[in-house]
């Protein structure tokens, strides 16, 4: 009775790995053993005869249960890699979320009925709502989405494998233009499908194509300009046009003037190209402020006297000394002194003034005037490349480069800072400001 | 036979001086100004044969000069050259409410202007 105790128990054990490994093969064997063992119990056979036949019962009961371990040995491995492919899998699919999550593009998927059924962070963002995959939010729910949902919509009835689209969203306020792909993706055992969208934001692209269309417009415009009276005046010398002397002379002196100006347009341009792009040569040294304002002052003093202005300067200040590209910085202070004279009627004052200031270890540099002044809202783009303030137009002619070059060498070279402030009707303060030369500072 | 008279428009004194001097060399007795205000006072006064004038300017532009010029019986009917910067174009219904005779793109060749004026006011002594 004890063995068949043994075999019962082995046997409900049995049943319960067989359930738990969920092996429905091995679960009908287990009956035989069992209805064997009861009838061992219940018939009571004689001793020897009962002895035998349950020693050949056992050995049935042996080989099934070998032949059970065997199954159920098959049934662990197995069980063991599924349960790898399956960690797999999880590992893949989390992978999977991970990156979607961590894009910057959008990426929204809609099903056949137009609910969400996939949104990553950004797409969530976008669109300003919270993905809830219990929830499965509808298309049409998304907010100032219009634009963009009938293409989904579009994708979608027309199972069009791949489309592009530019779509304008709003986007923090703002419009923002997006290059959208969707792909219709197509399940064919359930015929049916769903559309992923993926949204990458083009805004600054567009905008930088935009600047540099504007920049190749403007210089071409401001190129010809200078070109157009070169052109004029060489015409009119070839058809004979220039009847006297003086005429003659009159029309070689604009050619000759116009051709500076272009010249100058070039070199404006092709500085700040170099700047921006980081191929200028700059040769810098320690020098005086001072000095460098005061041969700026004597290049433009004959310019000024013209119109009757008069120009002072600071005495030199002790330990002015900046670690400068000369040439650069005598360029900033003439384009800014030039532009004081341009836009100050005649009669007008301008004057130069400097400043250490310790603490910061720095100069400023400021150049004030008397002139027409610029209007509040053209201030903060004076130092714009090609910005011309419309309002003094007819002060003086410009190309919008002169400040901007300044601008570059001040703070895209030498580490500085440019400011300007105005007042209409009573002038302009142009000014910068330079990081002093440290063992200068310190002597 | 008496001289033709034409007024220059044009805030570009470059522009203005080497239109002047081609239609001066030419037989043309020619004013000039440096905006449409100026230019609209002289037209009045002087009641020119033709005006050429410049599309953008201060104070009064080239269309604005133009309507005050359909506007006034005395200059009504003179007729116009409008000088227009590459990037600007004047719409063809503008042109012929405006009666506009002919546009020049800048940059231009003074024959090319000469040729113009010549042109059109042949066309009016025809009509």
């Amino acid at each position: 009775m004890g063995n068949v105790k043994h075999i019962a128990t082995a046997a409900v054990g049995l049943i319960g790995i067989g359930a738990m490994v969920c092996a429905p093969s091995l679960i009908w064997m287990l009956p035989a053993a069992l209805m064997a063992a009861a009838a061992l119990a219940v018939l009571g056979w004689s001793a020897h005869n009962a002895q035998h036949t349950a020693e050949q019962t056992l050995d049935g009961v042996q080989q099934s249960v070998d032949a059970l371990n065997e199954q159920l040995d098959r049934a662990r491995t197995q069980l063991g890699d599924t349960n790898l492919k399956l960690q797999l899998v999880q590992r893949s699919k989390s992978n999977t979320e991970a990156i979607l999550k961590s894009i910057r593009d959008a990426v929204l998927v809609a099903d056949q009925q137009d609910r969400i059924i996939m949104a990553n962070e950004a797409a969530q963002r976008l669109f300003g709502f919270r993905f809830d995959p219990t929830a499965l939010p509808s298309l049409a729910t998304l907010s100032d989405a219009a634009a963009f949902v009938p293409l989904m919509q579009k994708s979608r009835t027309g199972r069009i494998a791949h489309v592009r689209h530019e779509v304008t969203l709003p986007r923090d306020g703002q419009p923002a233009v997006f290059d959208a792909v969707l792909s219709y993706v197509q399940d064919d055992t359930a015929n049916t499908g769903a559309v992923v969208a993926v949204l990458h934001d083009v805004t600054r692209e567009k905008e930088i194509a935009q600047m540099k269309n504007d920049f190749v417009s403007h210089v071409s415009h401001e190129l010809k300009t200078p070109l157009a009276s070169i052109n004029a005046y060489a015409e009119m010398l070839v058809d004979g046009e220039a009847q006297d002397e003086d005429t003659l002379k009159q029309f070689c002196t604009i050619i000759q003037s116009q051709a500076q100006r272009l010249t100058r347009l070039i070199d404006d341009i092709l500085n700040i190209s170099r700047i921006e792009s980081g191929l200028i040569k700059v040769s810098k040294d320690q020098h005086s402020m001072a000095l460098i304002v005061r041969d700026a002052v004597e290049m433009i003093k004959s310019y000024a006297q013209e119109k009757n202005i008069t120009v002072t300067a600071p005495a030199a200040i002790l330990y002015d000394q900046v670690v400068i590209d000369r040439d650069m910085l005598s360029q900033v202070v003439i384009n800014l002194l030039s532009n004081a004279v341009k836009y100050t009627p005649a009669g007008g004052a301008i004057a130069i003034a400097s400043e250490l200031n310790e603490a910061d270890n720095c100069i400023t540099v400021t150049i004030s005037d008397t002139g027409v002044g610029i209007p509040p809202d053209d201030v903060e783009h004076v130092f714009d490349k090609f910005y011309r303030v419309e309002a003094n137009n007819k002060m003086a002619k410009g190309t919008g480069l002169g400040l901007n070059l300044v601008k570059q060498i001040v703070e895209t070279v030498h580490g500085g800072r440019v400011f300007v402030t105005s007042t209409i009707g009573k002038g302009s303060t142009f000014g910068f400001e330079l990081p002093l030369a440290a063992e200068n500072v310190k002597c | 036979m008496t001289q033709r008279r034409a007024l220059v428009v044009d805030d570009e004194f470059h522009i203005v001086q080497v239109v002047a001097i081609k239609l001066r060399n030419n037989g043309f007795e020619v004013t000039t100004a440096e905006n449409g205000d100026i230019a609209y006072r002289l037209a009045c006064e002087l009641n020119p044969d033709i005006v050429i004038t410049d599309y953008q300017m201060p104070v009064l532009s080239g269309i604005e000069l133009i309507e005050k010029l359909r506007q006034n019986p005395a200059t009504e009917s003179t007729p116009v050259v409008m000088l227009t910067a590459r990037n600007f174009s004047v719409e063809d219904d503008q042109k012929q409410t405006l009666r506009i005779s002919a546009c020049l793109s800048k940059p231009f060749s003074p024959r090319e202007v000469l040729q113009t004026v010549e042109d059109v006011l042949n066309q009016n002594a025809t009509v």
